[in-house]
């Protein structure tokens, strides 16, 4: 039975490979299978070497269960700096240390209820395995994906849903595909034409710069409209011990300061201090 | 045979020498889907401090070559709730714990210490005087001898539990402050905290701490801590707990080499979940090797 528990793996890595002009996808075969709620996370390492230190956090991207050791989970990254590109400089068959899997994920309880999924740059990591989850179970979902560019777009045979991905929308800021302009006012222009009932029924799921989340959570108030945002942060352990990752939520009138890595990532973006 | 692993620190017998270091181990509890804790020599929680802390905004962490820089700004739930949530749950878990304690004022120090100390499990408080992160945290009082005195002296006249005190290394003679220590009434001190340091990002202009400096661990300052603790070990008779960028069983057996009684083991916790015990299980492989009944026929046996 795959098992949501949170426990450190000893990986292998399957794949390793670039796509377009900066994503890579990564397939690590596991000894045991991991259930995961979508934009939950993993810590991962695995280049030699103490530089840098720590692992790096990388959103689930997919699960699979297999006959003993074949189990395997996904990752989709970006190499912004030396811990990616190192990472994307290791091969089929090289060990990679994992723990997962990590954090409170996108919360898709409710029965009825229209989603937007919304992913700008490589958040579409996070937003894809929540649209996988609401294809499964047939809910009714739309996705914006936003990038600078058409290059920078998730692969189209990456897109989850088979047949039936529902509707999605194509956003580049500098027009080359789809809708010109950011993700952002894709949205907002999209909210426009929504009735009072159909915004009462939507719940925004979103991953991207802070920017684009913080542009959503704006536009997501301003129409009474429920929001949920996986943040990304720094973090030095992934597990809720180092207390580096911590993000200003408002509570009940009073700033606190929460951990992005267990009581987030994924947070109600009403609440977030921006 | 099994080699006997446990160490005396004063009147406490711990069943092995690896201790997990404060701020890197949240209250204990949270490494408990990795392992037992139970196997460890003891788990030093959190700094605690007589009432919540926020700690500082974000910004809080950034990695360097070889190691990290922290300004948490001892974040924590507070002596109460510490006492009444989570040492139950420790003490139910079967682990020897330590409370690492600080204050604003030496009478803050002294209240948490007093507080902490009507709980039975709890098997030593150790004293923060050198969280470099926060004006409150200790550096005050442990950057010279004469301050760590007094807040020895006045910590050691309000609690009868062991009492340990971590020194900051950022001070120009660690020995003088360890000796002051000593004399004050300390059962151990506990070395290093965090190096001071500082990173700015030369494109933005700006500092990459929100309280611009931070305190730097890891594997780069293992050497600096390492001397360290060899130079208090010869000029202190009580013992001393080593730590400071340990990360494998030879980084801890190098700091017992030296003289130190104990390890903690802090950053690598970050780094990997499992490493406290895979150090543990390091330093038996170690002995049985070397075929030593025990670590008292290693400690300090270093040749110069």
């Amino acid at each position: 039975m795959p098992s949501s528990r949170m426990r450190t793996a000893a990986g292998r890595i399957v794949r390793n490979e670039g796509h377009g002009e900066i994503f890579y996808r990564l397939e690590v075969a596991l000894p045991e299978p991991v259930e995961f709620v979508p934009g939950q996370f993993a810590m991962v390492s695995g280049w030699p070497g103490n530089d840098p230190l720590l692992p790096r956090p990388l959103a689930i991207f997919r699960s699979a269960a297999g006959p003993k050791g074949k189990s395997s989970v996904e990752f989709v990254y970006k190499v912004v700096g030396r811990g990616t590109a190192l990472l994307s400089g290791l091969h089929p068959g090289d060990p990679l240390s994992l723990t997962l899997p990590l954090g409170r994920g996108f919360d898709l309880g409710k029965e009825g209820r229209l989603y937007w999924l919304v992913g700008g740059g490589v958040g579409f990591s996070s937003v894809f395995p929540a649209a996988a989850a609401l294809a499964r179970r047939r809910a009714e979902f739309e996705m914006f994906l936003g990038s600078r560019t058409r290059d920078q777009l998730p692969p189209k045979e990456w897109t989850p849903g088979g047949s039936a991905p529902g509707r999605i929308h194509l956003c580049t800021e500098d027009g080359t595909s789809g809708f010109f302009g950011r993700v952002t006012d894709a949205v907002r222009e999209r909210m426009g034409s929504l009735s009072a009932s159909e915004a009462s029924r939507l719940t925004i799921l979103s991953c991207g710069p802070t920017e684009m989340l913080k542009g959503l959570a704006l536009a997501a108030a301003d129409r009474g409209v429920e929001m949920q945002a996986a943040l990304e942060s720094h973090m030095a352990c992934g597990f809720g011990v180092c207390w580096g990752c911590v993000v200003a939520l408002r509570e009940d009138g009073k700033i606190s300061y929460r951990r992005v890595c267990r009581e987030g990532p994924v947070f109600d973006a009403r609440e977030v201090v921006w | 045979m099994k080699p006997d692993l446990s160490v005396t620190l004063g009147s406490l017998r711990l069943r092995n020498p690896v201790m997990s270091a404060s701020g890197t181990f949240g209250y204990g509890l949270e490494f408990a889907p990795f392992y037992d804790i139970s196997r460890l020599g003891a788990i030093v929680v959190k700094g605690l401090s007589l009432a919540p802390t926020p700690g500082n905004p974000p910004g809080r962490i950034v990695e360097t070559a070889s190691g990290m820089l922290n300004a948490i700004g001892l974040q924590n739930i507070g002596v109460e709730r510490f006492i009444e949530d989570v040492a139950p749950r420790l003490a139910d878990a079967g682990a020897t714990f330590a409370a690492n304690i600080y204050g604003r004022t030496v009478e803050e120090y002294e209240e948490v210490a007093r507080r902490l100390s009507g709980l039975p499990s709890l098997a030593a408080i150790e004293v923060n005087a050198s969280c470099p992160n926060v004006k409150e945290g200790g550096i005050a009082f442990g950057s010279s001898p004469e301050g760590i005195s007094r807040l020895t002296g006045r910590v050691r006249n309000a609690t009868d539990k062991p009492l340990w005190v971590k020194l900051s290394p950022n001070v120009s003679d660690i020995g003088s402050v360890a000796l002051a220590a000593e004399g004050a009434g300390a059962d151990a001190v506990s070395l290093v905290n965090t190096l001071v340091g500082m990173a700015v990002d030369h494109r933005t202009r700006r500092p990459k701490l929100s309280n611009v400096t931070g305190g730097l661990s890891g594997p780069a300052i293992k050497p600096v801590a390492l001397r360290m603790v060899w130079e208090v070990c010869r000029r202190v008779k009580i013992p001393v707990i080593g730590i400071g960028g340990i990360q494998t069983a030879a980084d801890a057996l190098e700091f017992l080499l030296v003289g130190a009684s104990a390890v903690q083991v802090g950053t690598a916790n970050f780094r990997n979940p499992g490493v406290c015990v895979e150090i543990l299980e390091g330093i038996e492989a170690f002995l049985r090797e070397e075929r030593m009944s025990g670590l008292g026929e290693y400690r300090g046996k270093l040749v110069l």
